[in-house]
């Protein structure tokens, strides 16, 4: 048993530490955050998704649109997102506490998607992207999250409709204790 | 700890791998001889996930310029593939492999003939079903939003159960062992052995079982995809170049007392560098800054590694020796990738260097430099050096064994190059503000599709090298056991 103890003990403090450190110390600071409203008396922030959005979640995953899109605003000088227009303030924890998997993204070979639903125009310019995205996008198109209308027209399918009621979900418009909105 | 004594090695060792045997074939000592079963099963499983994985990878880079690729079925969207070419590479590819590489490394070493070895093949054979399974259920159903661990949560407990079996229980093993030695390499390996399993057990249970709330879910990969790639891949790589550096230039490791020193630093800070990852995320600014302390302070393994392997390689023509040896061609390759890595994690933690390079390419060209140009290169090397001894045969083409390296060599050089150039290039200009569509080089992509038909080349090479010793070499082992 020569070492093997020392070894072993010594490898399970280096685990250990860094798991009591960041993972219990980042949840005893957020792992009870929940929604707030901005001001006194306001509305309960971020707002609930709509049950539609919800399976849309589950369509997003499953075509891992994550591998292509990130949901989050860094805050100016740390990256130029806003200056992108791709958000109005960064992106706070609490915009994140009623998603069941935050799908925060690790590559941008897309735009962030963090306030998409802000700056998406309607249902028709959402379904038109993710039916026929325009030339010289890396983006394929999603033909099977629509079905032919008897006019002829495209669609959205049950899974389709899904997704863009999760992508219009996608907001962080809205002014939070940690990160107001400048007027 | 002791030094690794040059003058144990078997015989055979030193003799040209990839070259026709002069006299008769290697023998299989009977350590060898009491893990061939377990090795060479993991062996084959990685090689045959490797062959997927680089098909994949074509595919995935060809749609990156030709979005319409294959895009008539759902099933083979690049959101899907590009996830089960990750999981396939590290869980099918790299996974395998190093846990057959330490089983032999923990055998060699510790020279013990392992009892029971049908459990090790048991471990194995529940990995690579539930990795099957996993994949299937990613290509039908759906997958999980985080790197590495987007298969569903129900493979978890297989792949912890097949890891005890297969990784650690060789590893407890290691205290009967009848020498007292304890070389660096052990320590690696032991590390490495118990940190996968509980990182993976805990990963899995705070993201995917019972989630933590929002934001800190990204915390906690972070945390599990950095000691998976320094802890787990990375260390069980510089296990074995502990092992072939020395024997093989049949040496001693420059300042090898400092070798404690290196392990215990890289096992004490590479935990701690999750959160540098997420500059810029919504977590708090002390959890981004200590992930930003805890990488600065690996530049302390880096400096110790580097006067170990490169002092060594510095002495008695030792870089010469090594581009003449097959395995210390591939072992050198991987250092150096190594050093190059590790730089570049501790230089782009500073904020404002992540600020350029954050979300492009740039961080993909990090992680390959670090996953495929080191750790898949020493275990290249590794098998060059193993598979001999456990099947008796040598490898049946030297050409290949040339192809293999040169074709893999070039296209790492080739996308990682591509992908720091390019994603540097792409971030900066973000960083002036240029709109997002314009910043997109097409041009990488056409360079990485390009890369990942070389890589393919490269490891169909390998693997008809590698399956054509492996399915010619039962009669030979029979002869090297009874000699």
């Amino acid at each position: 048993m020569k070492n093997l103890n020392l070894i072993l003990a010594g490898v399970f403090f280096t685990v250990a530490a860094p798991f009591g450190g960041l993972l219990l110390g980042g949840h005893a600071q957020l792992g009870a955050l929940g929604r707030a409203p901005a001001e006194e008396g306001g509305p309960l922030l971020p707002a609930l998704e709509p049950g539609l959005a919800i399976q849309g979640r589950q369509v997003y995953l499953q075509l891992g649109c994550v591998a292509c899109h990130t949901q989050q605003v860094r805050p100016a000088g740390q990256g130029s997102d806003i200056a992108q227009g791709w958000g109005a303030r960064p992106s706070v924890a609490r915009d994140y506490v009623l998603q069941p998997q935050v799908a925060l993204g690790n590559r941008r070979v897309g735009p962030d998607l963090a306030n998409y639903g802000a700056r998406a125009k309607s249902d028709a310019e959402i379904a038109a992207h993710l039916s026929a995205p325009a030339a010289g996008s890396a983006m394929p198109a999603y033909a099977f999250l629509f079905s032919p209308a008897k006019d002829g027209s495209l669609q959205p399918n049950e899974r389709g409709a899904a997704l863009i009621a999760y992508l219009k979900s996608l907001r962080q418009d809205y002014s939070s204790p940690e990160a107001k909105l400048k007027q | 700890m002791s030094q690794e004594n040059p003058n144990s090695r078997p015989q055979g060792q030193g003799r040209p791998q990839g070259r026709p045997a002069e006299t008769g074939a290697p023998r299989i000592s009977r350590v060898d001889a009491s893990v061939a079963s377990p090795v060479k099963f993991f062996f084959a499983s990685a090689l045959l996930w490797l062959l997927v994985s680089s098909v994949l990878a074509v595919i995935t880079a060809v749609k990156l310029h030709l979005p319409g690729f294959l895009n008539g079925c759902e099933f083979v969207t690049f959101g899907r593939l590009d996830a089960i070419q990750r999981n396939v590479f590290f869980y099918g590819w790299a996974s395998n492999a190093l846990i057959g590489l330490n089983l032999w490394l923990l055998a060699s070493l510790g020279r013990f003939e392992f009892r029971n070895a049908w459990i090790a093949t048991l471990g194995g054979l529940i990995w690579n079903l539930a990795l099957t399974i996993g994949v299937a259920f990613v290509l039908l159903d759906s997958q999980n939003a985080f790197e590495l661990l987007e298969l569903p949560r129900g493979v978890a407990p297989a792949f912890f159960v097949a890891f005890l079996l297969a990784a650690l229980w060789p590893a407890v093993a290691f205290a009967r062992r009848p020498t007292s030695h304890v070389f660096v390499s052990q320590w690696y390996i032991l590390g490495a052995s118990f940190v996968l399993p509980v990182v993976y057990l805990l990963a899995q249970l705070m993201v995917l079982w019972c989630p933590t709330n929002g934001v800190l879910q990204a915390l906690v990969h972070s945390w599990f995809l950095q000691n998976f790639l320094f802890l787990w891949l990375g260390a069980s790589a510089l296990a074995a170049v502990y092992y072939f550096l020395p024997k093989e230039l049949g040496t001693t490791l420059t300042g090898y007392y400092l070798s404690t020193v290196g392990f215990w630093t890289l096992f004490l800070f590479a935990g701690w560098t999750g959160p540098a990852t997420l500059l810029g995320s919504p977590l708090p600014l002390w959890i981004q800054s200590t992930g930003v302390v805890a990488a600065v302070m690996l530049l302390i393994p880096l400096t110790i590694t580097s006067i170990n392997f490169f002092g060594t390689l510095s002495r008695d023509s030792g870089w010469s020796r090594a581009w003449n040896n097959t395995t210390l061609r591939f072992v050198a390759f991987g250092l150096v990738a190594y050093t190059l890595a590790t730089v570049l994690q501790i230089v782009f933690s500073a904020r404002s260097l992540n600020a350029i390079v954050r979300f492009t390419a740039f961080t993909a060209g990090q992680q390959q430099l670090l996953t495929y140009a080191f750790v898949s290169m020493v275990i290249f090397g590794a098998a060059y050096f193993i598979l001999p001894r456990l099947t008796g045969a040598f490898w049946p083409s030297a050409k290949l064994v040339h192809l293999h390296f040169w074709s893999c060599a070039v296209a790492v050089v080739g996308s990682v190059a591509g992908s720091l150039v390019f994603g540097w290039s792409q971030g900066a200009a973000l960083a002036a503000a240029k709109p997002f569509a314009d910043t997109a080089h097409p041009q990488a992509a056409l360079l990485s599709s390009a890369c990942a038909v070389l890589f393919l080349i490269g490891h169909v090479a390998f693997a008809v090298n590698a399956f054509g010793m492996l399915t010619s070499c039962s009669s030979s082992t029979d002869e090297g056991r009874q000699a």
